[in-house]
């Protein structure tokens, strides 16, 4: 979930912590730039009605901002990601590894030095 | 005085049942507020019945606490059922008002002035009409305005929005002419809500055209209503 409340270690990629939807407009945003709603769609080729209600919670949660564009008499909105990929990744590395240690104190920091040491 | 003599008596007779009765009338009125802010019609009507039930429970167990006469009771009954009438009719009444508030909602005049005119054009009814963020499309009426999302504004063209405004504007003309009653009624037990839905898609449908209807109502099914 967006919240990074749950994770799923068993999962592939980002949807350890995304849902595979929010993961696909999350990476597609990372790539794209900025994107309306209807390039969102076909890009993740995910129907509107499962992609709009993961927008609404993406923006909500701060992953993305979008703005309502109004051209010609048409009302569209357009996204961009809040953070880049590398930004995401970071809160992502710091709020997990932030609960390692609260679980597990000193062992955690000798297992993370154990890892470095063996890359 | 009668009313104050049986104050008095209020005072005398249950002193030890006070805190309870006091209990059961701030569970009612919190079962109460919980049926009007509930959205689903089944939990709605099962809040607002538990309510009454423990206000009448509440009322007979005053009854046969009390030793004197039983003239308060029935006035203190009257007058929780006149404010709980008053409210919930207020509160029907004003429910756009919160909507807009707790949506953000923004008039469309500001975005698309066309729609506010062609509704103003619409219904005897002077319906204002408003646009909230969210990507998700929906349209829905409540007091004497219509709210539309954004998601919804991006997803119709004109035409199928124009069936989509006129859908809605029949919901607020038709609530302006239905008694008070049946619209409680209607909020309750929503078993003629097909009928009601039925009835505005017609009128959508003769306004702009039942091919406009018929594409809105594909491309958002069950999101208007």
């Amino acid at each position: 979930m967006v919240k990074l409340d749950q994770i799923n270690i068993s999962n592939d990629g980002l949807t350890k912590f995304f849902s595979p939807i929010e993961a696909s407009i999350l990476k597609t945003l990372w790539n794209e730039g900025e994107m309306t709603t209807s390039e969102l769609t076909e890009k993740t080729k995910i129907p509107l009605t499962s992609v709009a209600g993961t927008l609404d919670r993406l923006v909500k949660a701060g992953y993305a901002a979008r703005r309502m564009e109004n051209v010609n008499g048409r009302v569209r909105y357009v996204y961009e990601p809040v953070f880049s990929e590398e930004e995401a990744a970071n809160e992502i590395t710091t709020k997990i590894l932030d609960s390692l240690v609260d679980a597990f104190g000193p062992l955690a920091l000798a297992n993370f030095s154990k890892y470095s040491d063996k890359k | 005085m009668n009313l104050l003599s049986e104050l008095n008596c209020y005072g005398t007779c249950f002193t030890l049942s006070a805190p309870f009765i006091a209990l059961l009338v701030v569970i009612s009125i919190a079962l109460l507020s919980a049926s009007l802010m509930l959205r689903r019609p089944k939990q709605k009507l099962i809040t607002f019945v538990s309510s009454q039930a423990v206000v009448f429970l509440s009322v007979a167990l005053t009854f046969y606490l009390m030793d004197c006469s039983y003239m308060l009771t029935l006035y203190l009954y009257l007058g929780y059922a006149i404010t709980s009438t008053v409210l919930i009719f207020g509160v029907l009444r004003y429910y756009d008002r919160i909507m807009v508030r707790r949506l953000d909602a923004k008039p469309m005049g500001s975005i698309m002035k066309w729609a506010q005119e062609f509704v103003d054009n619409l219904v005897q009814v002077q319906a204002k009409l408003y646009y909230f963020d969210s990507a998700i499309p929906r349209a829905f009426a409540s007091g004497k305005s219509i709210f539309v999302s954004i998601g919804l504004l991006e997803l119709l063209n004109d035409e199928e929005l124009k069936a989509v405004l006129a859908h809605e504007a029949w919901h607020i003309f038709n609530n302006s002419q239905t008694p008070y009653p049946k619209q409680l009624a209607f909020m309750t037990f929503s078993s003629s809500e097909s009928e009601f839905e039925n009835m505005a898609d017609r009128f959508a449908a003769e306004i702009a055209g039942r091919g406009a209807l018929t594409s809105a109502r594909s491309k958002v099914d069950k999101v208007f209503i």
